[in-house]
């Protein structure tokens, strides 16, 4: 994966080629190993469903690692120390045994120990449910809590630590897929149908989820922050996001039809066809996890949407007189 | 001995055009060759030039789009009469006028075109309207895209032969002739747009009551090519900026347009202004009149239409770049947010905003919305959301 070029040998004062090469290697495996950490590995779980998928990748790993010592050794063994042909009957013996059985017998046990993780992927008894809509290039979120009034976001997703979230994934244009590494495997995002996925997060903290399905231009552009909040801190959140917007300062956004595609609750702003702007200042980022949630940004994606995300169904606003798109920018950064 | 023969032939040909070639080049070299107007073709370079022309005009009229439905409408009649009367007339003449002085100096001298249409089809005029003629001075029409506007001018010279002088002034100068003003910029307006600035029978887009930020946006998208038309850009060409903000403030500051569509002023409004997804409206079916009200208040989420009422809506605090579209010509707005679907129109800084919604807006319920910012029904309501 990385090149071993000793781009610092010079400054090193001329080290000798093996020195080199064991400092490129020694970086190349950092590196390697640094991809196994962070808020978007499956080799960092913090979810129970990711915990079992890590756990049947180490299995795998070690038992694809034995298998190929096997194999490797026989081979080194028939190449160097036997000389003597062996009998057809021996040959025919060790690829119906070597060639069918055990392997048979293997990917057997394995297959039965994968799908043996498989009903985790549904929980009839979540305690949260989040129905989330992938749109490009953009997720639509809606949480429906035990006897609460539904709460309308987007492109963000947060869930209590220890507790059974079941989301319902949907589609609506092409296929999305939703992959959340660090809590649990991907699922795919149909349009047409719901599919159900339900993960538990072990430990708080903020991850990042991504669209896995190749879903038109902006793809690599469409993920999410994942926040795994205490119990207590994600009751008050999402009481707060249940929360009506106030409409002061927002008449630069109504005078420019901004309401018609995108809704803050509580204003005149209606549109469902963009994403719900009521608290878009208390996101972590903007434009699905493309740039940061600050003054400058939020000004930046209102101006450029079509080249930051190309292939997205706002057009961009780069028209607007300076002192109205500082006035949308200012208001976006009210709607806390 | 024979093979020798046919050698010597060649290269004995080869000295002969080779000489031809260098006498040519002497002649054109020397300055020998009358490229003088006054002296007309000889009549055989005549008979060969045109002998050419028609034939290609035959067989590149092949690669034109088919005419569309109502060539003969009164409208596009109009329409292109006027803009025949500014820019075509100088050369061409027009019926009952005696033939132009000066043009008829040119050579080849421009054809009358009274009977034009008798000779070619419509897609062959269609074919030299759009594209001009090489070496005649007939110009190619200045936005190609425009298919609609050829189209306009295609009707009117199939109009042509049944024209007399009153019925030509009638069509190009509007019902009540030409209107003595001082003001020579607005003189040019008025032929079209009048001095009411109304549609004319929905010939025009009417400009009366529009945003004068729109106009004035409008008419500079003309005058930089930004938007697109062969007549437009062509009105404009010369004004200077301080004229062309003069007409767009005349023309805001008449009676006219509104911000709603008529209809929704007078309905509940309950109807007009409730959520998406609150019930009521009922797609296609319930009518044109109606779905295309229902476009307006609450867009058509699914496809990604906002409500037109967001940007086109009563608002005292809208954006005065974007248009006011109650009472607008139906046939008009139609006609430019399939212009926008195909991207062919153009316009004002905000232009990409519309194109990118027209470009969603199914082809339906273009005209029921159209219809339903004019304020009338526009025919049999469709059976189905064309998907």
């Amino acid at each position: 994966m990385l090149t071993g070029r000793p781009v610092h040998a010079a400054a090193a004062g001329r080290p000798g080629r093996v020195a080199v090469a064991r400092r490129a290697a020694a970086g190349a495996l950092a590196l390697t190993l640094a991809a196994c950490s962070g808020p978007q590995s499956a080799l960092d779980p913090a979810g129970d469903a990711a915990e079992a998928i890590a756990g049947l990748f180490w299995v795998l790993l070690a038992g694809a690692a034995v298998i190929w010592a096997l194999v490797i050794g026989a081979a080194v063994f028939a190449l160097r120390f036997k000389t003597r042909p062996i009998s057809e009957r021996a040959g025919l013996r060790l690829v119906l045994w070597g060639g069918a059985v055990v392997p048979t017998l293997i990917l057997s046990v394995l297959l039965v120990y994968g799908l043996r993780l498989m009903p985790l992927l549904r929980d009839p008894a979540a305690e949260l449910r989040v129905e989330v809509v992938g749109e490009q290039f953009w997720w639509r979120v809606t949480y429906r809590p035990e006897g609460g009034p539904a709460v309308v976001s987007a492109n963000e997703v947060r869930v209590p630590v220890g507790a059974r979230v079941e989301f319902s994934l949907d589609a609506a244009d092409v296929i999305h897929s939703f992959w959340i590494p660090a809590l649990g495997g991907k699922v795919d995002m149909i349009p047409g149908r719901s599919n159900r996925l339900a993960l538990r997060a072990t430990r708080t903290g903020t991850f990042r989820g991504v669209c896995a399905e190749f879903c038109g231009p902006a793809h690599t552009r469409m993920a999410f922050p994942v926040v795994v909040m205490e119990p207590e801190a994600f009751r008050a959140w999402l009481a707060e996001q249940a929360r009506e917007a106030s409409p002061a300062g927002n008449e630069t956004f109504l005078a420019n039809g901004c309401g018609g595609c995108h809704a803050v609750r509580g204003t005149p702003a209606t549109g469902t066809i963009g994403p719900d702007l009521t608290h878009l200042a208390s996101r972590l980022s903007l434009g699905a996890d493309l740039l940061p949630n600050d003054a400058a940004s939020r000004a930046r994606f209102v101006a450029e949407v079509d080249t930051l995300k190309p292939g997205a169904r706002m057009p961009g606003f780069g028209m607007l007189p300076p002192a109205e798109a500082a006035a949308i920018a200012d208001y976006l950064g009210s709607l806390e | 001995m024979k093979g020798l023969d046919r050698r010597l032939r060649l290269r004995h040909l080869a000295y002969g055009l080779a000489g031809l070639a260098l006498a040519g080049g002497l002649v054109a070299w020397a300055g020998l060759v009358n490229i003088g107007a006054s002296s007309g073709h000889w009549s055989v370079t005549n008979v060969a030039l045109h002998w050419v022309m028609r034939n290609a005009v035959r067989t590149y009229a092949l690669l034109e789009p088919a005419p569309p439905a109502g060539l003969d409408e009164a409208a596009r009649v109009r329409r292109a009469a006027g803009h025949f009367e500014a820019a075509c007339v100088f050369c061409h003449g027009a019926p009952e006028r005696p033939s132009p002085l000066l043009a008829a100096r040119m050579t080849p001298p421009p054809p009358p075109l009274t009977h034009v249409a008798e000779h070619w089809g419509a897609r062959e005029l269609f074919r030299i309207v759009r594209h001009g003629v090489k070496y005649t001075g007939m110009p190619a029409w200045i936005a190609l895209g425009r298919e609609d506007e050829v189209w306009d001018m295609v009707a009117f010279l199939k109009a042509l032969p049944a024209m007399d002088d009153a019925a030509y002034r009638r069509a190009a100068l509007g019902p009540q002739g030409p209107e003595p003003t001082a003001d020579t910029a607005l003189a040019g307006c008025v032929r079209c747009h009048g001095r009411d600035g109304g549609s004319d029978g929905g010939a025009f887009p009417v400009l009366a009551g529009q945003s004068e930020a729109y106009l004035a946006a409008s008419l500079a998208a003309f005058a930089s090519g930004r938007r697109a038309s062969g007549v437009m850009q062509f009105a404009v060409d010369g004004l200077e900026e301080a004229e062309l903000a003069r007409l767009a403030r005349y023309y805001a500051g008449l009676p006219g347009l509104g911000e709603a569509p008529p209809a929704a002023e007078t309905a509940s409004p309950a109807t007009a202004t409730a959520a998406p997804g609150t019930g009521g409206g009922g797609g296609p079916a319930a009518g044109p009149g109606a779905w295309g009200l229902e476009i307006i208040a609450r867009g058509l989420p699914a496809e990604g239409v906002p409500a037109c009422a967001g940007c086109h809506g009563p608002s005292s605090a809208r954006n005065p770049a974007y248009p006011r579209l109650g009472g607008q010509d139906a046939a008009y707005l139609a006609n430019q947010l399939r212009l926008m679907k195909a991207e062919a129109r153009g316009g004002g800084p905000y232009q990409r905003v519309m194109q990118v919604i027209a470009g969603r807006l199914p082809e339906q319920a273009t005209d029921a919305d159209a219809a339903a910012y004019a304020g009338r029904p526009a025919g049999p309501a469709p059976a189905a959301r064309p998907d």
